[in-house]
């Protein structure tokens, strides 16, 4: 039995870089540490939904074949294609998606990643009007305000909130689990209370349904580390925050111009702004100007809701203006943990971080126009590569069936539901599991994936199989050009 | 010297046709011969555009006229970059239509994609259908918008045209969507009905002008005034008119027009005034 330490966890952006696995007879027995999506993942990893042997789909049925069968489909399928589309990326290592531009550079197809789906919108927000960011280790330990917009960090990123933010115990900051605990015990005994004295006394139901709040709660002034938590419904993170602002759906945009205006000192002509009243949201620009150090993490309940790159545009624009007064940051919630990796990747070697056409055979950008999903949506694509992840279960339905009538392959360990409707399956190795590789965490911080555990016999890690591939592929037109000349 | 060019889709296309060359700056003083074996881009092949399209040279003509008879919506950056002359096209078609466009004429009868004549300069692009997002809006990540000459469309539009503007006229005589006119520096956007909301965000500088319903105006603009009349390019538009400055957040003096008659949820604005 042995114990391996400080194992980086490859599930969210967070990458927490302290998990403990036990490992006995090349299975990972236990794991410390970890929230329950990092546990799930290392103890299943050998679970019955592996693929063990390359598929090739022959007349409506998977057949097991050899890998050199399977990478010589696979090529035959990417050199034939006339705009195919490479897509996932995110939950692999860097060194994998080096490879993967190299290919689809190869073949003049499009690469993107999971990006499209998720923080597109803040990248061209980003390029549009900048960011002014920093690590997780400064956020830790000197930020006295946090605000999570969108973002619902105690369920998606469970572990990011101990870490990094309110309840971490940072050199200058300190935690405020103690606050939440005496305030989770007060409020338990005041629904109690109130429950008892509403059934007894009145005879009414036990339950009635919460008021969102017009005014700024006592908590919002007390001492020390803050939390505020912007979103439409009471989340769990809602619930552990000192403010909640409830945002009405869809007007994210305009309370954030509106905190600007405020931030700039001006004067707004209504009363109310996304279903608060000006006056709170006053108090709300008072405490953002007053703080020494202030951070804003957005999800993507600002960058996917109505306005999309807009709303991360004004958030941008917000800390901008912040910046005029007192120190402030910000920074998206990255969803795939090496997703901030892959726009890296894809950046250093194209110029671009996600939706690059490689069709006239150099590198273009215009997410939009280049982007998987809008290609699709259109039609236009005729092949497809997916890596490590799962389209067919995530893209709108009309985009999946799209993509599911052209020839396509995938590079999975599981049976997910692209795979099952794949022409070509390639099983591979978990990425951080049983193969090393790097990836960034979603403050631009790259880490070392550790390989804790050996792959089932033949299956290889997705660096390995693209590379196999793209030397295949390479064969082919060497093959084409000598047989055209 | 100048003749009358139709160009006829041989098929009904499937995957991206880039097409920079269908422009009359290029056809001009090329015969029928050479232009069929112009540059163009169908996925990731290259071939030439006789493969594409059947070339038919006609009469001679004052400037090079273009015609496209059939459905290019494929087809993108026709027209892109070109000073003179004039194109046709009856059909739909592409993205980056007109794309830095410095003069002439392009008319569509049919809809366009999207970045229609995306950061041009001058000449004139007539849509008879309907525009998608980003009409006369600059390249991602650029600041420079449409910078002078005219957009009309008698169709509805997407989302954000106009955005980043800074000289030149916008005229939609359906629908906006919504964030028209989105940073824009200078420049008009007429909007002959509806618009989706949030028009004029973040503008500077410029004139917009809502003839229809607009949901809510952003809560960084303030009211200035009752207006009886507009005028855009030496034409008077009949009101009354709300007019509100903005935007806060930037600093902005952008006039947004907004019809009284057709808003009567704005009218506790006029309190303040």
């Amino acid at each position: 039995m042995a114990v391996v330490k400080a194992v980086t966890c490859p599930v969210c952006g967070c990458l927490c870089d302290d998990i403990e696995l036990t490992i006995r007879n090349g299975k990972i027995v236990k794991v410390k540490n970890g929230c329950a999506m990092c546990e799930s993942k290392f103890l299943s990893h050998k679970n019955e939904h592996r693929i063990l042997k390359p598929l090739i789909r022959k007349n409506g049925e998977f057949v097991e074949v050899s890998l050199e069968e399977a990478t010589r489909k696979a090529a035959e399928i990417l050199t034939k294609a006339n705009y195919p589309i490479l897509y996932g990326w995110s939950s692999t290592s860097c060194e994998a998606t080096r490879v993967g531009l190299e290919l689809a550079e190869e073949i003049g197809g499009v690469i993107d990643n999971t990006a499209v789906v998720c923080h597109g919108p803040s990248i061209l927000s980003i390029q549009d009007v900048g960011i002014s960011s920093c690590t997780l280790g400064q956020i830790r330990h000197r930020a006295d305000l946090v605000v999570y917009w969108g973002s619902n960090p105690w369920s998606a990123h469970p572990r990011h909130i101990e870490r990094y933010t309110a309840f971490s115990e940072g050199r200058f900051q300190k935690s405020a689990w103690k606050g939440y605990l005496t305030k989770v015990k007060a409020s338990a005994a005041k629904k109690k209370i109130e429950s008892a004295l509403r059934r007894v006394l009145f005879r009414k139901k036990a339950f009635v349904s919460p008021k969102p709040r017009k005014g700024p709660p006592p908590t919002l002034f007390k001492e020390g580390r803050k939390l505020i938590v912007v979103d439409v419904r009471k989340t769990r993170s809602a619930e552990i925050s000192d403010c909640f602002l409830q945002v009405e759906p869809n007007k994210d945009y305009e309370l954030l111009q509106a905190l600007r205006a405020l931030i700039n000192e001006q004067e707004i002509d209504v009363d109310e702004v996304a279903g608060i009243p000006v006056e709170y949201l006053e108090e709300i620009a008072d405490l953002m100007i007053g703080c020494n150090f202030g951070v804003l993490f957005f999800g993507v309940g600002l960058s996917m809701s109505k306005g999309k790159l807009r709303n991360v545009d004004a958030a941008l624009s917000l800390v901008r203006d912040l910046n005029m007064r007192t120190k402030f940051v910000i920074m998206p919630m990255r969803g795939h943990f090496n997703v901030t990796g892959v726009d890296t990747v894809f950046t250093w070697q194209t110029g671009y971080p996600y939706a690059v056409d490689f069709s006239l055979g150099y590198p273009r950008y215009n997410p939009g126009e280049t982007s998987v999903v809008d290609i699709l949506l259109r039609g236009e694509s005729d092949a497809a590569l997916i890596v490590a992840s799962d389209p067919v279960a995530s893209f709108p339905k009309k985009v999946a069936e799209q993509l599911v009538k052209n020839p396509l392959i995938v590079i999975d360990p599981h049976m997910s539901a692209t795979t099952r409707m794949a022409d070509v399956v390639f099983p591979s190795a978990f990425v951080g599991i049983e193969a090393s590789g790097t990836a960034y965490r979603m403050d631009h911080v790259p880490l070392p994936l550790k390989k804790v555990v050996n792959p089932p016999n033949g299956v290889l890690p997705d660096e390995e199989i693209l590379k196999r591939i793209l030397v295949e592929v390479k064969k082919l037109k060497e093959k084409r050009l000598v047989e055209a000349a | 010297m100048f003749k009358m060019i139709n160009l006829y889709p041989l098929k009904k296309f499937r995957f991206p046709v880039i097409a920079e060359c269908v422009s009359p700056d290029v056809f001009q003083g090329k015969n029928q011969k050479e232009i069929e074996e112009l540059e163009i881009w169908e996925g990731n092949k290259q071939k030439r555009l006789g493969e594409l399209f059947k070339v038919e040279e006609t009469r001679k003509e004052q400037e090079t006229i273009i015609t496209v008879c059939g459905d290019v919506s494929k087809v993108r950056r026709i027209g892109a970059y070109m000073t003179s002359g004039e194109i046709t096209i009856n059909g739909d078609v592409g993205m980056h239509l007109g794309e830095e466009m410095e003069g002439g004429k392009i008319t569509v009868h049919g809809n366009v994609g999207g970045w229609t004549g995306s950061m041009m300069k001058g000449g004139t692009i007539e849509i008879h259908g309907n525009a998608s997002h980003y009409l006369g809006a600059p390249y991602r990540g650029s600041n420079r918008g449409m910078r002078g000459g005219k957009i009309i469309v008698y169709g509805n539009v997407g989302n954000e045209a106009g955005a980043y503007m800074r000289k030149g006229l916008i005229k939609i005589y359906g629908k906006a969507g919504q964030f028209a006119g989105s940073r824009m520096h200078n420049g008009t956007i007429h909007v002959q009905k509806d618009s989706e909301g949030r028009v004029g965000a973040c503008m500077t500088g410029g004139k917009i002008v809502v003839e229809g319903f607009l949901e809510s105006v952003l809560p960084t603009f303030t009211i200035e005034s009752i207006k009886k009349k507009v005028k855009i390019e030496e034409k008077i538009v009949e009101g009354p008119f709300y007019l509100f400055l903005g935007d806060l957040t930037e600093n902005g003096k952008g006039k947004l027009y907004v019809s009284k008659e057709k808003n009567p949820q704005l009218s506790s604005y006029e309190k303040l005034l």
